[in-house]
């Protein structure tokens, strides 16, 4: 079967309204509720980590007790009582299978209920795909293929085992342990995530991509993602996620580590698609997420691209530190917030480097009575001579009970950088509607299609197998938000 | 197929249509022509359905229907096709894959199956050489950057390809040089049919050398003052309004 | 006399005791991220400067004025005084501090040709009151000059009647050695006009901010500015334009040219407040860096809750075009003039915005003054 028919019929199957709140019935083993040094080893010997491991998490975890939540994003939420949660869940099963055959087939049902079949004939075609589900991986496909390129794509926590070095020499490099209080939360608890390494002038012959799923209750996730393409690669790599309808809300606190050596690519998007809570505001989840990713070598670039349309809250600023000579960062983004949602999201490009080029287009939507923000921040820093910058931030608006807003901080120490910031704020015109409607398209089909065209310099950028999904899933997120 | 009866409208509490009473058979050719002001795009606003035209009194019955009650999106399914004085741009949104969506929603309200995007294309490409209607333009966001003679070859692109029974043509001749009117007059002829009734709007006899109506009809003050042959249109052009509007009063 | 009004001396108390608490602003505050006060003055500092000198050079024929220092207000300085726009720490100092001022009225259909124009010539604390009944009009020019001690710190009020319209030219000579903070309050009722021009040559520290309720319909605020910096200088001009009611106008349009060690700060937040449909807003800030150690910091802010509304902002940042500088000096023009043309063409819109002819011709002077500064080159 083709990719395009495959993606055709996971299309087919997103129905109407949140799809992905269903809660898969399998016995769980938890870490004791509650966060302590305590919680800290049980997760470190679950995974059977190495010494070395346990006391950086340790070190996080001193850290982070010292440390106070941010309150500067303009987001509302009651206070998070961390120690009223799980912080390990996984499905209780002997050690992880290296055969699909062998997967808990309940697990199987329900990735494959997400649209994305694990199982080797299903698979979609040209995508390699690992599956993260609570707080450990449970498959990831392709595996032997991508050996055969020298491609490492693993769980996290296998790489510790099997990679440490590489590990031990990346990690906490580009999201220091104390970066920040979410990031170093996950320094301290994080359980599992993928770990990629793409070889000098290997080009990955495949996409990559992670399915992050909750399902148990009351619980914390924390991923770590470790992606690092050595000189003249190139890796495109993407993740999704869900989580089933419930009415508290549950934290998500990831970090993503992108390294670009010399001359390397990497092409991350995100299609976050995690229960947004329902249209009174109950439940969703929380969105707190620390990506970035350090164009270490010159002339590497890292490219985000994230369609974000599910969370209760979103905190989330993926950003590139370009800091080799002629390195290109890029964020293309597409927030949308219905009913409650609140989403503060954007970018910080860093320019250090020589001829550094960064690339913003961000396009916000707000419904319902949510409130969306664009924070970013472009840096110039003095060497980096001939830096060059052009942001596009626009928000459309539908209906009169929401906000959206723009905050965007502009640095530059280098007289020969140029900056160029444009914003824009707007709404869905009624002619347009009129237009739509009277050449026979319903209301919601309308709203879809021009706010798909409103985004339509972003979702080019997804790849391909994934667009046609981004694209049902605007619509679908704003259904019933006119009219 | 249509018939209107004693039609009131108002636009923002204000009355444009004072009781307007118009009756089309099917494979005919109607001209309403009027002076500025007069109700002519309030008209064709009504019959496609748009939002904040409010019926006050009288009746809109369309192939034995009434019209009033139906949602836009349906009259378009069942017919209806307005080819609109200003068409409007939706950026981003290319135009073929417009073409596609709105023609597949009709499909879909009849009950028809689908159309594939190569079937579209196939379908688009047929219908487009004669109205010269470039690939390029297809591949352009709706209606964005469009000439005034494109935009309006493209309306008629879609009442080509979307087979209409009831076409109302608002003042499509506006904005149009002498050569590109008769690339587009030509295409409106193309699509006359037994079964097809048209409703063309225009202030200016000037289209109507090229689109031949049945009958024309002269709206003034929100009702229709005069009726007659397509020599009444001849006769508008050398006399001027003033002179039909004021004679029956 | 209204008796529900506090006295004058219980509102100084309620600013001391409010500047008390929130103590000095400082990099940590979000507005302040680019100034950062409580580096180079603390609270005690701000006490002691006590309060700055003012003259008022011959009111204009028709405004009636009053010395804040003195006793037995009269009801127009006691209905406004200390009441209109945000009240930040650093205002609330000069009102706790400050024992004097001027305050100025312009009574209901008087319209006033002759500029006032105020100077501020020493440091200190020092409040500024404008009070513009319904249809009158007023220009203020107000100079700031002097370069001993170490802070001048203004507090402005400003309330616009409907129909009333100031055009508020404000110039800051260069002072290298001291601090300069400024803050504007104004109200503006139906169809008000507030148009102001800020032209600031730099200090060692430099914040001008305003705060600008636009609170019934067809009232409009329109904000230019020039800097030009060079040196150490440093100029941070901060706007919160707030579309209280619909149908209200903004404009903003800042020209900033940074050389030496400058630093060039504009930060200009527009709030829309739910329900102010048709509200229109645009902001431009772009500046021109010309040192190697200059620095330029905007930030360009939309926060936006109703949806029928037109806002747009742009900012951009860089050096002079080097291909209009060839184009120049391909016709003949030495490097020198061709780059002073162009850094003249780049202020050339925000200082247009001046209605004056007079003072447009003034900044001008002052441009000229100061362009040799900035197009040095930094060491």
């Amino acid at each position: 079967m083709s990719a395009a028919a495959d993606t055709k019929e996971q299309v087919a199957a997103l129905g109407e309204k949140y799809k992905y709140g269903f809660v898969t019935d399998i016995e769980m083993e938890r870490a004791p509720k509650g966060l302590s040094e305590e919680t800290v080893r049980y997760i470190s010997a679950k995974k059977g980590e190495p010494e070395w491991m346990l006391d950086w998490r340790l070190g996080a975890f001193r850290r982070w007790n010292e440390m106070t939540e941010p309150n500067w994003a303009r987001v509302h939420y009651p206070k998070i009582d961390y120690q009223n949660a799980y912080y390990y869940a996984a499905p209780k099963a002997p050690e992880k299978k290296l055969s699909l055959n062998e997967v808990d087939p309940k697990l199987l049902e329900t990735y494959a209920k997400l649209g994305i079949p694990l199982s080797e004939q299903k698979m979609l075609a040209g995508v390699a795909v690992d599956a993260v589900f609570d707080s450990v991986s449970v498959a990831t496909t392709f595996k032997a293929k991508l050996n055969e390129a020298g491609v490492i794509f693993c769980p996290i926590s296998e790489a510790i085992r099997d990679y440490p070095d590489m590990v031990r020499k990346y990690l906490g490099t580009v999201v220091p342990v104390s970066d920040n209080f979410f990031a170093t939360l996950n320094s301290a608890v994080f359980s599992d995530g993928t770990f990629v390494y793409v070889p000098k002038g290997v080009r990955c012959p495949m996409e990559l991509s992670t399915y992050f799923r909750i399902n148990a209750s009351n619980t914390g996730q924390f991923e770590r993602t470790l992606i690092i393409a050595d000189e003249g690669s190139y890796v495109s790599y993407l993740e999704g996620c869900t989580a089933p309808m419930r009415d508290e809300n549950q934290l998500h606190a990831a970090v993503v580590e992108l390294v670009a050596l010399e001359g390397a690519e990497i092409k991350y998007s995100t299609v976050q698609n995690w229960y947004p809570g329902d249209e009174n505001g109950k439940g969703g989840i929380y969105n707190f997420v620390t990506k970035r990713g350090d164009c270490r070598g010159a002339r590497s670039k890292i490219s985000w691209t994230q369609v974000e349309t599910g969370s209760a809250i979103t905190w989330k600023y993926p950003s590139c530190i370009l800091r080799g000579d002629d390195t290109v960062g890029e964020f293309y983004s597409i927030a949308i917030a219905n009913h409650y949602q609140q989403a503060d999201t954007g970018t910080k490009m860093i320019h250090l480097g020589k001829n550094t080029r960064s690339r913003i287009i961000s396009k916000g939507i707000s419904a319902g009575k949510a409130q969306n923000t664009y924070r970013g921040l472009v840096s110039v820093h003095p060497k980096a001579v001939n830096a060059r910058n052009y942001t596009q931030c626009d928000s459309l608006l539908i209906g009169g009970k929401c906000g959206a807003h723009t905050v965007p901080y502009i640095e530059s120490r280098n007289p020969s950088a140029r900056i160029e910031h444009e914003a824009t704020t707007s709404k869905i015109a009624e002619d347009q509607l009129f237009y739509c409607l009277q050449r026979g398209i319903s209301q919601d089909e309308a709203v879809s299609l021009i706010v798909n065209g409103f985004c339509r310099e972003v979702l080019q950028q997804l790849p391909m197998e994934f667009a046609v999904e981004a694209q049902k899933l605007v619509g679908i997120s704003l259904e019933g938000s006119v009219g | 197929m249509l018939e209107i009866k004693n039609l009131h409208v108002a636009v923002g509490g204000k009355e444009i249509l004072k009781g307007l009473t118009l009756s089309i058979g099917e494979g005919e050719v109607h001209a309403i022509m009027g002076p500025n002001g007069s109700g002519k795009s309030t008209l064709s606003y009504v019959l496609a359905g748009r939002e904040g035209y409010e019926i006050t009194q009288g009746s809109i019955s369309y192939r034995g229907g009434d019209l009033a009650t139906m949602k836009t999106e349906d009259r378009a399914a069942k017919g209806v096709f307005l080819a609109m004085q200003y068409p409007v741009e939706i950026p981003g949104v290319t135009t073929l894959t417009f073409l596609k969506t709105a023609l597949n929603a009709q499909r879909r309200a009849r009950g028809d199956s689908e159309l594939d995007a190569m079937s579209v294309l196939k379908l688009v490409r047929q219908r487009a050489t004669a109205l010269q209607v470039t690939e390029e333009m297809l591949k352009r966001a709706l209606n964005v950057g469009f000439s005034g003679g494109e935009k309006k070859r493209l309306e008629i692109l879609q009442m080509s390809l979307f087979e209409p029974k009831l076409a109302i043509l608002d003042e499509t001749d506006s904005g149009l040089d002498i050569d590109a009117l008769k690339l587009v007059a030509e295409g409106v002829n193309a699509l006359r049919a037994p079964e097809r009734a048209m409703l063309v709007i225009t202030h200016y006899q000037r289209l109507l050398n090229y689109i031949v109506p049945d009958r024309v009809h002269v709206l003034a003050g929100g009702r229709i003052v005069a009726e007659g042959g397509k020599e009444l249109a001849h006769e508008l052009e050398a006399k001027g309004y003033a002179h039909i509007v004021k004679e029956p009063a | 006399m209204n008796a529900a009004l506090p006295s004058r001396d219980a509102r100084r108390a309620e600013a001391l005791e409010s500047f008390r608490e929130r103590g000095m602003p400082h990099r940590r505050f979000e507005h302040w991220r680019y100034s950062d006060l409580r580096a180079i003055l603390d609270a005690g500092q701000v006490a002691q400067s006590g309060t700055a000198a003012w003259h008022l050079e011959k009111a204009p024929e028709g405004v009636e004025t009053f010395d804040l220092g003195k006793p037995d207000a009269p009801d127009w300085v006691m209905r406004n005084l200390g009441t209109i726009g945000a009240r930040p720490t650093m205002k609330e100092a000069s009102l706790a501090f400050a024992d004097g001022g001027i305050a100025l009225r312009v009574p209901r259909g008087r319209k006033i040709a002759e500029p006032a124009r105020l100077q501020i010539s020493s440091t200190g604390n020092v409040r500024v009151l404008l009070v513009l009944e319904e249809e009158t009009s007023l220009t203020l020019l107000e100079t700031h000059t002097g370069d001993a001690g170490l802070l001048r710190n203004v507090g402005v009020e400003i309330a616009l009647a409907s129909q009333a319209k100031l055009s508020h030219v404000r110039f800051a000579a260069s002072a290298l050695k001291s601090i300069s903070v400024e803050h504007i309050g104004v109200t503006q009722a139906r169809g008000a006009q507030y148009r102001a021009h800020f032209a600031n040559f730099g200090s060692r520290l430099s914040r001008t901010e305003l705060h600008i309720l636009l609170q019934e319909e067809d009232a409009e605020a329109h904000l230019s500015g020039v800097n030009v910096l060079g040196d150490e200088g440093h100029a941070d001009l901060t706007s919160h334009i707030e579309h209280v009611a619909g149908n209200t106008r903004s404009t903003q349009l800042f020209k900033k040219v940074a050389g030496g060690h400058s630093r060039a700060v504009y930060q200009g937040k527009i709030t829309v407040r739910e329900g102010a449909n048709g509200s229109d807003s645009r902001q431009t800030a772009k500046a021109l860096l010309l040192g190697g150690r200059a620095e330029a910091d905007l930030k360009p802010e939309l926060i936006i809750f109703a949806d029928d509304v037109k806002c747009a902002h742009g900012a951009a940042v860089g050096d002079l075009d080097p291909e209009s500088l060839f184009y120049l000096r391909s016709r003949g023009v030495p490097e020198a003039e061709a780059r002073h043309m162009l850094v003249r063409a780049f202020l050339e819109d925000a200082v247009a915005e001046i209605e004056n002819e007079e003072l447009r011709a003034a900044i001008w002077q002052d441009v000229e003054h100061a362009l040799p500064h900035a197009m040095r080159a930094a060491r």
